[in-house]
């Protein structure tokens, strides 16, 4: 395990630390955590502020290096690490999206209540599982061929509805109407095609998954009336990004990096915060293709979402429009963003970096749908496997503060192997069973290794973005049932 | 000499490789790979049904190796094969010839545990302990 991080950590307020840009030399700027005493704690148990302290070195960050409360040990960044640079002078890192690209969340709401679902529960998951390709290697449906691959890669989720496989409402209520602009699908290497290729349309493995979950606790009615959701009423969330696609883009792009760091003088603390000016060759070639990346993720929860629908189908016996399937929203949480935000008083473009961290824009932004203009964005955190799911709402504050930004999901503080000690001879299906949550899992080490232990409680991250201010409760959702690869 | 050891991570997992030229720490680093992607308990199989040969250039060895191993996670995805036998003939400054072999994945005979992303540059090293003996340490993101 890492050791325990020694530095400064200043209490700005309840929710808010400080380590000050002098802390070490390269630092242009302070950094910033956003967490409970309770939590920084653990955060202090590894070397995740000392990767704070790195990003702040990134040339061209403005604002603070910021750090959500889910924050842990990544790689470069920390995750839950949120980052802003110039456009003009800044850099772009692909360390700061994380290798998979628009790894993110899509809630669909439903009609129905727990108590028409639990009676069929069971055959519900089963036709899920059978629906909806999961585990390591994992390989979708529909076969594309490169042309329409390339479709995919700039029309992301659109491309995918004009195919029939969903309604041109589900791209509305997704970031970027799923869709983001500036994809260059010439700059995506042959190896990535490859190998993402057979992969669109499917899960993945890892902390990926699928629940049905019910809306059990509604913290602000209004918020969630506008929504369209309510008090037992049964939800589905989808977790899952750019599998192999996204990776390699990211493994060839930070190779990319690393010579392109060599070429513009740039020396940072840790090479994997390899970066390169965002108007250079490199910088724009990395953009362009994560971009690529991004839509592909986007394609990818729409097919998804399109098997859900089918299966309800199957199982209900009624048309997905009569059960009231609906995309509540759909939420990227590793990527990197053009976006116009303040900076000392004046509108600037900026490159913001999110790894492990959800755009949480408040009302009246003019890029959120009309249907949530007046409210706010809809925030969706996942807890881990089989906890459940909030749903928040995004705010000013966090657009004055952190950039539009809040944290996204619970975090992981539990090694892989003591995960697996601990869990050793137990039968984690059969446990989660016991606690009403059905498992239909493609792996047992991997339910061994995802066990809700080994990950922070993600009610106390929420607490600390709420009390902050920076997105703010609107429902929790508890598990009924779980898809894992 | 171990040939590699798995280290805990909060999020991931590294692996710490040795080897008594760089060319047995290519080949041990990447048998450790493998062996955090597949149980290969008794994947000792002679019988190879896959094989390929690897050329690869980096600026430093600390680069070679990261791509070194993406370059077999790639192979693993898209040619669905485990591999465990690693002919590695040259590790130079800075480049890597090998030829590498293994077994189509069936998934009835293979054991997959987890979904390796990439190798990654986070505190990647390569040294001479002393000689005649190296190191070299790599994260993985999960």
């Amino acid at each position: 395990m890492g050791e325990e991080w020694k530095g400064p950590l200043r209490k700005v307020d309840e929710w808010r630390w400080l380590i000050p840009r002098d802390y070490k030399k390269g630092m242009r700027t302070d950094g910033l955590i956003y967490a409970s005493e309770r939590m920084i704690r653990d955060i202090r148990k590894d070397q995740a502020p000392e990767q704070v302290a790195n990003v702040a070195c990134l040339p061209g960050i403005v604002g603070k290096s910021l750090a959500m409360p889910d924050i842990h040990w990544g790689y470069g960044f920390p995750i839950g690490g949120v980052a802003a640079t110039r456009v003009e002078d800044g850099v772009i890192s692909p360390g700061g999206v994380g290798f998979d690209i628009n790894c993110g969340v899509r809630m669909l709401v439903t009609s129905l209540e727990e108590k028409e679902v639990r009676p069929v529960l069971d055959r519900l998951l089963r036709v899920l599982f059978r629906n909806i390709p999961s585990g390591v290697g994992s390989e979708g449906r529909i076969s594309f061929s490169v042309s329409e691959l390339r479709k995919v890669m700039e029309q992301g989720a659109q491309y995918i509805v004009k195919r029939g496989w969903g309604l041109p409402e589900d791209t509305e209520c997704t970031e970027e109407q799923g869709a983001m602009p500036g994809a260059n699908p010439d700059k995506v290497s042959q190896k990535a095609i490859e190998r993402g290729k057979d992969q669109l349309g499917s899960l993945g493995s890892g902390n990926h998954f699928l629940e049905i979950e019910v809306v059990e606790t509604v913290f602000r009615p209004d918020v969630a009336e506008m929504f369209g959701l309510f008090k037992s009423q049964v939800v589905v969330m989808i977790h899952t990004g750019s599998r192999g696609f996204g990776h390699q883009i990211c493994t060839d792009s930070l190779n990319v990096m690393q010579s392109a760091m060599r070429k513009y003088g740039i020396s940072l603390p840790d090479r994997q915060l390899a970066c390169a000016p965002f108007n250079s060759e490199e910088g724009k070639a990395y953009f362009e293709s994560m971009v690529c990346a991004a839509n592909f993720a986007w394609a990818n929860r729409q097919l998804i979402t399109h098997w859900v629908r089918e299966s309800f189908e199957e199982v209900f016996g009624k048309s997905a429009q009569e059960l009231g399937i609906r995309v509540l929203y759909d939420v990227a949480h590793n990527i990197a963003k053009l976006e116009e935000h303040e900076v000392e008083g004046e509108k600037a473009k900026v490159v913001v970096h999110r790894k492990g961290a959800t755009r949480a824009f408040g009302p009246e932004h003019p890029v959120l749908p009309q249907r949530y203009r007046n409210i706010g964005q809809p925030v969706l955190i996942p807890g881990d496997m089989g906890t459940g799911s909030f749903v928040l709402v995004g705010t000013e504050r966090a657009m004055q503060e952190t950039f539009g930004s809040t944290c996204h999901g619970a975090g992981r503080m539990m090694s892989r192997s003591e995960a697996d000690r601990r869990s050793r001879g137990r039968d984690i299906a059969q446990e989660m069973e016991a606690k009403g949550v059905l498992v239909l899992a493609e792996s047992k080490a991997t339910l061994r290794e995802e066990i809700p232990e080994a990950y922070k409680d993600v009610s106390q991250v929420v607490e600390v973005v709420d009390r902050a201010g920076l997105s703010r409760k609107v429902v929790y959702a508890r598990p009924l049932g779980v898809i894992k690869g | 000499m171990k040939k590699f050891e798995i280290i805990d991570h909060t999020a991931d997992i590294g692996l710490i490789a040795w080897g008594r030229s760089m060319e047995e720490l290519f080949a041990n680093a990447a048998l450790g790979m493998f062996h955090i992607i597949a149980d290969l308990r008794g994947f000792e199989s002679p019988k190879k049904d896959f094989e390929s040969e690897v050329n690869l250039e980096a600026g430093d060895y600390e680069e070679l190796l990261v791509n070194w191993l993406n370059e077999l996670l790639y192979l693993f995805e898209v040619e669905k094969v485990l591999l465990n036998h690693f002919t590695v003939e040259s590790v130079g400054r800075y480049f890597v010839r090998a030829r590498v072999a293994g077994n189509r994945i069936n998934p009835k005979e293979h054991r997959i545990l987890r979904d390796v992303k990439a190798c990654t540059y986070h505190q990647a090293k390569v040294e001479e302990v002393r000689p005649g003996l190296f190191r070299a340490q790599v994260y993985f993101d999960l």
